[in-house]
């Protein structure tokens, strides 16, 4: 139980994190994107021995974005088993490649990776859902709760929200529980 | 199956520093196939990680490429 809600801790701590590191870094690019490149390229080494090893066809593409490296890898079906329910591997493979980076680098990497395009799929169906349901929100003046999402999902939802006028959004409950709802703003 | 074995040891390779003290062995038992990891007793908490946190990562990676009933557990080589 102790353990379940320290992993909670450390994947919010995260999460808020990532909004200052953001605000941080558009501060300073030059020096920051020769980093972001060389983390790219880690991770990159790192995820293509993955799939010799595993003999998954796949392209990995290398790209810097908005202060962060992302890494996509685009291929044969075989890639679908490294995205798994609701993208779960995917996540953990993320995580993993973090700590690969950090591991050369020995600064904390926030890096994307995504598989077979799943976070972009999920992404444009997470903002749909956010500006649906903010403007059903605005019409029926009542607060809706949705499904239990990861901290990225989330954080789609919350950006889409804060498109529509006259609502507001919040996360509540505790991982993997952890759902967003919208309400309207007083 | 020894691609599982392989994949394991080389994600855990990548983030531990000692590399070169990373085994991982398939063990079949009646009850399923456990991937033992073996690391420098330097690089336990580091496989582990804060909450466990790595060790889940690793746990779902496996998961997700070996199918159900692949075990996955850290093993310190003093041991």
């Amino acid at each position: 139980m102790s353990e379940t809600a320290e992993v909670v801790g450390t994947e919010q701590d995260e999460v808020e994190n990532q909004a200052t590191e953001e605000a941080a870094e558009d501060t300073d690019a030059g020096n920051e994107d020769d980093l972001l490149v060389q983390e790219g390229d880690i991770a990159g080494d790192y995820l293509e021995r993955l799939l010799d090893i595993l003999d998954f066809d796949g392209d990995i593409d290398l790209d810097v974005e908005a202060g962060r490296a992302i890494v996509s890898i685009d291929g044969g079906e075989d890639l679908d088993k490294l995205v798994g329910p609701r993208g779960s591997a995917l996540e953990a493979l993320q995580e993993l490649t973090r700590l690969a980076v950090q591991q050369e680098t020995g600064s904390r990497s926030r890096l994307m990776l995504d598989v077979a395009g799943w976070r972009a799929g999920r992404r444009e169906e997470l903002r749909e859902l956010g500006r649906s349901t903010a403007e059903s929100v605005v019409s029926s003046g009542e607060r809706v709760r949705l499904q239990p999402m990861s901290p990225f999902e989330r954080k789609v939802v919350h950006d889409a929200v804060a498109t529509v006028d006259g609502v507001t959004s919040e996360s509540e409950g505790e991982e993997p529980k952890r759902r967003v709802v919208v309400l309207p703003s007083s | 199956m020894s691609f599982l074995a392989d994949s394991l040891e080389h994600l855990v390779r990548g983030i531990v520093d000692n590399p070169d003290d990373v085994r991982v062995e398939l063990v079949t038992t009646r009850r399923g196939r456990t991937l033992e990891v073996h690391v420098h007793p330097d690089d336990l908490g580091k496989v582990i990680g804060r909450g466990g946190r790595t060790a889940t990562a690793l746990r779902t990676v496996m998961g997700a490429i070996g199918g159900r009933g692949v075990r996955v557990d850290v093993i310190d080589t003093d041991r």
